[in-house]
């Protein structure tokens, strides 16, 4: 097994977000700003406000995780969080939502996504919460690439938890890092 | 950062996670046009067996929108492909 430590890829030219009012969805290749996810989601009409951070963990079923690598499609993924965002504002009467999810390399132990949501009272912030987790793992178009010891690579799926796809052998993984973006 | 940019009679196709691994690419042009439905059988000709091993599990966008094409009754069964359109191979997500 040689899968490589992937490059980062060249942070692209333009800002990977998309607003609207009370909505803020965003990719990106930093590390997240979980202050600012807070700001955006706190309003003098909300008296709740409910933060999640999903951390970067360093084991799969016991087995030691050497580094994350997240990929995306990039303006279907906005699109798709987006569409969540607007459910979950509308179903669960929200004050504001912010999905931020992170893309490239994320070091063990660091944020891959943010959420903060607010609403007048905390049952709806904490349902609004974790249901905008829930769909964003279901139905974001992210992919985490997982190296194990050894340098063996895994594409992981949400969707049964199992351990995914194993990469092939000798491929030149640092040319297809990245994510896509639209010509215009 | 990779831009896909068919060129003329040609449309761009997207690899991402487990199918580009399989394709050992990120992205290629493909003579246009061909019939959704038809897709995953161009493709398992260009790499054989990624039909079975990866398509199985991947669902298709269509200049972002993605496309049905599970059973006798799908919705875009007629669905044709055209010069510069972009369409993607979506496997099984794994964000959060």
């Amino acid at each position: 097994m040689a899968t490589t430590a992937p490059s980062e890829p060249t942070p692209p030219s333009e800002p990977m977000i998309r607003t609207e009012p009370h909505i803020y969805v965003e990719l990106t290749y930093s590390p997240l700003d979980t202050a600012a996810t807070i700001a955006r989601a706190k309003s003098p009409e909300a008296g709740a406000v409910v933060l999640f951070l999903g951390t970067t963990r360093n084991t799969f079923a016991s087995l030691p995780v050497l580094g994350l690598t997240y990929q995306s499609y990039v303006p279907l993924a906005l699109s798709t969080l987006l569409s969540i965002a607007r459910s979950i504002l509308s179903t669960h009467s929200l004050t504001s939502i912010s999905i931020t999810h992170r893309l490239g390399e994320v070091p063990i132990g660091e944020e891959s996504i943010a959420i903060a949501v607010s609403a007048p009272h905390r049952q709806a912030a904490w349902r609004g919460g974790e249901e905008a987790l829930e769909m964003t793992k279901e139905r974001a178009e992210i992919w985490k690439l997982e190296r194990f010891d050894g340098g063996e690579g895994v594409w992981r799926a949400n969707r049964d938890g199992v351990m995914g796809v194993r990469v092939g052998e000798g491929d030149d993984r640092e040319k297809r890092r990245g994510s896509y973006h639209l010509q215009d | 950062m990779t831009s896909v940019k068919p060129p003329p009679g040609h449309f761009a196709l997207l690899y991402f996670a487990a199918a580009s691994d399989f394709t050992k690419r990120n992205a290629e042009t493909i003579p246009a046009p061909v019939r959704a439905i038809e897709l995953f059988q161009v493709l398992d000709q260009r790499y054989p067996g990624i039909k079975n091993k990866v398509l199985s599990s991947c669902a298709v966008t269509v200049n972002l929108q993605y496309v049905d094409l599970d059973g006798d009754d799908a919705a875009d069964k007629e669905l044709v492909i055209k010069e510069g359109d972009e369409v993607a191979i979506i496997p099984p997500v794994s964000s959060g």
